[in-house]
């Protein structure tokens, strides 16, 4: 008795199951808002001379508040669009995922409000330390989404750990420039990956 | 080879079109027609009757609402769709696992 069809069937199932449970809304446009958003608040901040570790701390929690309103309206868009509950299992997981750390680089952005450290090594230090929260918020929503979100989170936590020892060993560099490299490492690499999803996500993708 | 799993196999699952829309529902509590329709790339006419079929084996359970004034069909196993389709999945394991033991 022929029993590849067995086989087959069992395979289908797998990779029916493993979709089933992947979030698909298009990030294009929400990596592309986010990342436009980062690198303008950069340009800003630096224009402002946001310097002092409180006025850092809250400006930069400010922008990324912002960045969720903007990623909240961008997908609720998409969902009533395609006539779809934005409220899916799919969206429900992947915020479960990404609350813990999220909530971790929220706390301590607001113990920087709150004690005002000095010093630019201060100021710098809470830059690794977001990089590498949010590159596990990624990391845990990857399980639940296409599989470069992973390789992402990955490239936050690796970009993160490697400033945090270069800060460490090397000493921070001025005050300054900490605007800038916000800039650069959250808005430039959202608006990289939002470009390069842009021209790699198939279409269709409506969750 | 003991032909009996084979035998014992759910045809209304066992089903070329309605296969795929069993696996989506089970990795997930519930998913819009829409979603459906577009994972699989299916026709609204075709899902439609697979659907029914599902629904009517009692596989299935569809609710109509509405969200934002627009019509939201909205599919879920039920949990005599999620025990059928679990042991149809036991079935076909049982299926291979014989033809290994026979080569």
């Amino acid at each position: 008795m022929e029993t590849d069809w067995a086989v087959k069937n069992l395979q289908v199932i797998r990779t029916l199951m493993e979709r089933g449970a992947v979030y698909r809304r298009a990030l294009a446009p929400v990596m592309g808002a986010v990342g436009l958003t980062g690198m303008v608040a950069g340009v800003l901040a630096a224009a402002l001379k946001v310097r002092t570790a409180e006025a850092f701390a809250g400006f930069w929690i400010a922008v990324a508040l912002l960045c969720l309103l903007e990623a909240f309206w961008l997908i609720r868009h998409q969902a009533l669009k395609d006539s779809e509950a934005f409220w899916s299992p799919p969206t429900r997981r992947v915020i479960q995922a990404v609350s813990p750390p999220f909530f971790a680089g929220f706390a301590a952005g607001l113990i920087f409000l709150s004690i005002a450290p000095g010093g630019s090594l201060a100021i710098w230090l809470l830059v690794p330390g977001w990089m590498v929260l949010y590159g596990c918020a990624l990391h845990a929503a990857g399980f639940f989404m296409p599989r470069g979100f992973k390789l992402f989170g990955w490239a936050f936590i690796g970009a993160g750990c490697f400033l945090g020892a270069g800060l460490c060993l090397g000493g921070p560099p001025s005050a300054a420039g900490v605007n800038w490299a916000m800039g650069a490492l959250f808005g430039g690499s959202h608006l990289a990956y939002g470009v390069y999803l842009y021209f790699t996500e198939k279409d269709g993708n409506a969750a | 080879m003991n032909p009996k799993p084979f035998f014992q196999l759910d045809r209304v699952i066992h089903e070329k079109g309605r296969l795929p829309i069993m696996s989506l529902l089970a990795a997930t509590p519930e998913m819009s027609f829409t979603e459906l329709r577009e994972a699989l790339k299916m026709t609204d006419g075709n899902l439609s009757m697979h659907i029914k079929t599902l629904q009517e084996a009692g596989f299935v359970s569809v609710t109509k609402s509405f969200l934002k004034q627009r019509p939201l069909t909205t599919c879920s196993l039920t949990p005599g769709g999620r025990r059928a389709f679990a042991n149809y999945i036991d079935l076909l394991e049982q299926i291979v696992r014989q033809a290994r033991d026979v080569k």
